[in-house]
């Protein structure tokens, strides 16, 4: 099935917006689709974009998370932005249950900031 | 049983005549309504439709005993629109009048049977007496709504959020938080941080005289949140006696980068964000 | 007082169930956040009875009485939830289990009633209340 999520490429990293609320089939097959795009673009980010989602329940905590736990093992660290205040405050009530392993920046500005941020670090602890 | 099916027979006879009567009744009651000066703000439309609702719904509610339609109407009368040129006051008399309208029209067709007369008002006023009182609580309820509303407004010009430098939020609290207070300050400075698109929020408590756990889980819940959009949080001003009652409640301080005082707050945030400039070059 | 019944029976019903339990928590009054709060929370129940119960029904109602406020129930056939404390202490065996969600949802919520029998099916009854 055609995916209508496009996903762009800034630099070295990815970029996937959610306009709308997905349902489960759906999330599975993005997750697919951005692995074979960082394979594909040996991308070294992922910015997943969630300002258009009203409602983040535990299971798509849980998908986020691991999106982000696989792309890690691609080489592609993870960075969600965008999110509803009214979302951040529901998801940490929700509960420590969720595992937010996921970095967080407030819009896709700081979020490119901080993946080049994290990049030039890797390089000079390795050098 | 037999009691029963009299108070459900008197009911709907009562019931009938008033409906019967009503063009009359109406009448009467606009009219005693108008001498005392209640519809003087009214336009003669809505004191014609008005009056309709309210009779109607008298009646409807005498006679099904259920009062759903009353409760319905009151609210509206408290809250919208209807009869918003009268004052409660006025609104209350009005009512008064009506159920002195329907007493003596009881008192004027029951008055040949004593007897009779006393068990159709044993059914009228407690009914007579209920809705009235609807009324009036809505009236109440209302009002309470509205203080609450305004004292809500007044919280939050009285928790400012500072912006203090481009990225930088700081948000002095004093007084004593409770719940709702507390709930409104998260609220508010996560809307800032979106606003402003600050990464550092100082939270400042010197003026804060008691820490006790609900406080301190209200601050790590801000600390988590904040941090869901990207921002960090230093809290300034703990006093060394919160130290204590925080270390000694067992709160998670894990979480919470601390300074002493707002200046070694901002002095800390200025690092932070130096930090990255220098990192950008 | 409005009530609007819902079957769930696929993870469509339950985005769709959600947008129906926010706009009832926006005609009732509930600000942002408690919005939030509450249609995570019906996507909790609804997810466990879709994904652990093969479906269930979900009822929004508008709570008017003395205070207003919102009641969600969500009713499943399912096989039941056995070990009920460990639930609703938060913690399950698989990362998903059988009542994960409603750990989350009572936390969200001022009321949680939770009735359930082995074999017959599981009750949830949600509440909050405006402020």
């Amino acid at each position: 099935m055609a995916l209508q999520i496009p996903i762009l490429k800034i630099e070295e990293f990815l970029i996937v917006s959610f306009q709308t609320e997905l349902s489960d089939r759906e999330i599975e097959e993005l997750r697919e689709s951005i692995l074979e795009k960082i394979k594909e673009q040996s991308a070294r980010g992922l910015i997943i974009d969630i300002t258009a989602l009203g409602v983040i329940d535990s299971f798509l905590a849980r998908s986020l998370s691991s999106i982000a736990s696989m792309a890690n093992l691609l080489g592609a660290k993870t960075v969600v932005v965008g999110m509803q205040p009214a979302v951040a405050l529901t998801l940490v009530e929700l509960g420590l249950r969720i595992r937010w392993n996921l970095a967080t920046a407030l819009n896709l500005e700081k979020g490119l900031a901080l993946l080049r941020k994290n990049l030039r670090e890797e390089v000079t602890s390795l050098g | 049983m037999k009691k029963l099916a009299k108070e459900k027979e008197l009911t709907e006879e009562l019931s009938g005549l008033l409906e019967e009567h009503a063009s009359d009744l109406k009448k009467q009651w606009v009219k005693e309504m108008t001498e005392m000066g209640l519809l003087e703000k009214l336009t003669p439309v809505e004191i014609d439709q008005q009056s309709t609702a309210i009779y109607d719904t008298c009646v409807l509610t005498l006679k099904t005993g259920v009062y759903e339609a009353a409760k319905k109407y009151a609210r509206e009368m408290a809250r919208k629109g209807v009869l918003e040129a009268m004052t409660v006051e006025q609104i209350i008399m009005g009512m008064l009048k009506l159920r002195d309208v329907y007493g003596r029209f009881i008192f004027s067709k029951y008055q040949g049977d004593p007897e009779k007369l006393n068990e159709v008002l044993g059914i009228y006023e407690p009914v007579a007496n209920r809705i009235l009182s609807i009324v009036a609580l809505a009236f109440v309820e209302e009002r309470e709504k509205s203080i609450k509303e305004q004292q809500r407004a007044m919280l939050a010009l009285s928790t400012p959020v500072l912006q203090i430098r481009d990225q930088i939020l700081a948000l002095p609290l004093i007084g004593t938080i409770d719940s709702a207070r507390a709930a409104q300050i998260v609220e508010q400075l996560l809307n800032s941080i979106v606003a402003t698109q600050a990464s550092i929020v100082i939270i400042d408590i010197t003026g804060v005289p008691v820490i006790d756990t609900a406080v301190a889980n209200h601050l790590i819940k801000t600390i988590q949140a904040a941090k869901m959009l990207g921002a960090d949080t230093i809290i300034t001003g703990i006093s060394p006696a919160n130290a204590q009652t925080l270390v000694t409640l067992g709160v998670d301080l894990s979480m919470m980068t601390t300074r002493s005082t707002l200046r070694a707050g901002v002095k800390l945030a200025d690092e932070m964000l130096r930090l990255e400039v220098v990192e950008k070059k | 007082m409005g009530e609007e019944v819902l079957p769930v029976k696929s993870e469509y019903d339950i985005i769709y169930v959600r947008g129906s339990g926010r706009n009832a928590a926006a005609r009732i009054g509930f600000g942002a956040v408690d919005q939030c709060r509450i249609t995570t929370a019906i996507s909790e129940l609804a997810r466990n009875a879709v994904v652990h119960a093969r479906g269930g029904v979900i009822t929004i109602r508008t709570l008017e009485d003395d205070r207003k406020g919102i009641e969600i129930v969500c009713k499943d056939e399912g096989p039941g939830i056995e070990d009920l404390e460990l639930v609703l202490a938060g913690g399950y065996s698989t990362v998903g289990g059988l009542g994960a969600g409603l750990a989350g949802a009572r936390r969200l919520m001022d009321e949680f009633d939770i009735k359930t029998e082995m074999g017959r099916g599981t009750t949830v009854t949600i509440r909050k209340w405006l402020r």
